[in-house]
């Protein structure tokens, strides 16, 4: 993640994702490109959760 | 030359010391302020009685209390009225008028009204604090704010103080970052309010975050300095929170009154910075675990967005996974049916086909059954013998040709008869023919 990573941004895109999977009009090979990206998205959300979740935990380490 | 009458000066003092003993052989009590004060080593105290009117001396009178008076009258003075005998009070003293010949008029001092002193002072100090009230100084200070987390602090104090080494450790103990600058200053007598305004002038020129009058201990007289009307005046204007720590139970001092705040002691005065810190301590840490606890109460929400976000991407997937499957399948159905339909034509068409050579084949068997048995029926029925069964009879001329017919046949021929079991030979005796009805022959 080098850019700086917008959390609201990848939710929102998570939403949007499934959004177009339920749609039936959606390509079946357009569906596996989707997976591919919010398998990326969820990653970045996690590993973001967790920088923030070490953040957090170090506020009562000082 | 007329020699004129004259005395010499001692006689002169010594008439006036006699008029003046005559004219005030008693004691007198006289309201004066004493405008110097000398204790000599001698034991006996030399001071200046004056009168002033619009700020200027009207009277003034030299005046001594003698050594065998003295001590106990500063005592008395003293521990009634809680300060010193000095310079700048307005006392009521027992006098009686003396001459020294040598030394001229002075008044020696055998008793003091301490209760004059007090009433005086009370006067005064009311009339201070009135002053201030009605030109404002009461309250400047108490509008100031003293900051949240005050850190930078300046000490108006003695430095030999004992409260200043005790305001200092007990300040430190917590180990907290105060920043503390000494402004020296004399805290006690008369020099006191000028001192101790200078200090407060050079402080406030500074950003500090409060400024800390402490008087620390010491005698427990000379508290007067501290109802100095100019010296509230400079409390009261200083633009920095100004906090006293006179020390004294018994009154408040009007430096007490205009001030921001005023403690007792020095421990008191340290105090009120612990605890200012010490409660943004307190808030600091509530803040931190209250962050700490929204920040943990977002993450579990986020995480949970996230196992939602995956979930809705999963059904998602899923259900459009399975409608697609179940189109395939239908699909499938749909071609298998299709085959099978196909499949089935097929296998009816081959059917069909192989009953037409079936059919054909049997129709061609059959025929050529039918050809072979009618060809068989027909070798069959063309065979002489079958026929010769039948109870005919072959009949052959001479030359062993069947004959078919009678014409050839003249009588007295010989002819074979032919049976199916066996043959014979005759001689003809007529011949009858179906052409010639008149024809007769016998066969022999």
């Amino acid at each position: 993640m080098s850019e700086k990573f917008d959390y609201a941004k990848a939710i929102a895109e998570l939403e949007e994702i499934a959004a177009k999977v339920e749609n039936p009009e959606t390509k079946l090979d357009d569906i596996d490109a989707l997976v591919v990206r919010s398998r990326e998205l969820l990653k970045q959300c996690r590993e973001y959760l967790r920088t923030v979740k070490e953040k957090i935990d170090s506020l009562d380490k000082d | 030359m007329d020699q004129r009458q004259y005395i010499d000066l001692l006689q002169l003092q010594a008439l006036i010391k006699e008029s003046i003993a005559d004219a005030f052989p008693g004691r007198y009590w006289v309201k004066a302020e004493i405008a110097s004060w000398s204790p000599r080593a001698n034991g006996h105290c030399y001071l200046n009685l004056v009168q002033s009117r619009g700020g200027k001396s009207v009277a003034e009178s030299r005046a001594m209390i003698w050594k065998w008076h003295y001590p106990q009258l500063k005592t008395f003075f003293e521990e009634t009225t809680g300060q010193s005998l000095q310079a700048g009070i307005t006392v009521l003293v027992r006098v009686q008028v003396a001459f020294s010949e040598l030394y001229g008029m002075a008044l020696y001092i055998d008793d003091i009204d301490p209760a004059f002193t007090l009433g005086q002072q009370a006067l005064e100090r009311q009339r201070n604090i009135e002053r201030l009230q009605k030109e404002g100084y009461m309250d400047m200070q108490k509008e100031l704010a003293l900051p949240d987390l005050p850190r930078n602090l300046a000490i108006i104090t003695s430095r030999a103080a004992a409260g200043y080494q005790d305001f200092r450790n007990h300040l430190n103990e917590e180990g907290y970052a105060f920043t503390l600058d000494l402004y020296e200053a004399l805290m006690q007598g008369e020099q006191a309010p000028a001192s101790i305004m200078e200090a407060l002038e050079e402080a406030s020129r500074k950003n500090y975050d409060a400024i800390l009058i402490l008087r620390g201990g010491g005698s427990e007289l000379d508290l007067a300095c501290f109802d100095d009307f100019q010296l509230a005046v400079a409390i009261a204007t200083c633009p920095v929170p100004v906090i006293t720590a006179i020390g004294h139970d018994k009154d408040v001092h009007i430096a007490d009154m205009v001030a921001h705040r005023a403690v007792k002691t020095p421990t008191a005065l340290a105090d009120l910075f612990l605890d200012a810190v010490r409660a943004q301590e307190t808030k600091a840490i509530d803040l931190a675990s209250r962050i700490l606890n929204a920040c943990h109460r977002l993450t579990a929400r986020e995480e949970l967005r996230i196992v939602e976000a995956e979930s809705h991407v999963r059904r998602a997937v899923a259900g459009r996974i399975g409608a697609l499957e179940q189109a395939l399948q239908k699909s499938i159905g749909r071609i298998s049916r299709g085959l099978l339909g196909k499949y089935a034509d097929t296998a009816r068409l081959r059917d069909t086909a192989a009953h037409r050579v079936q059919f054909a084949a049997q129709a061609r068997v059959s025929a050529e059954v039918s050809r072979v048995a009618l060809k068989e029926a027909l070798i069959t029925a063309s065979d002489p013998r079958k026929i010769l069964s039948l109870g005919y009879v072959l009949v052959t001329g001479k030359d062993n040709k069947v004959l078919k017919t009678v014409d050839k046949v003249g009588v007295g021929d010989r002819i074979g008869v032919r049976f199916s079991d066996g043959s014979l030979t005759a001689k003809v005796d007529e011949v009858y023919s179906d052409h010639q009805d008149n024809d007769k022959t016998n066969i022999a």
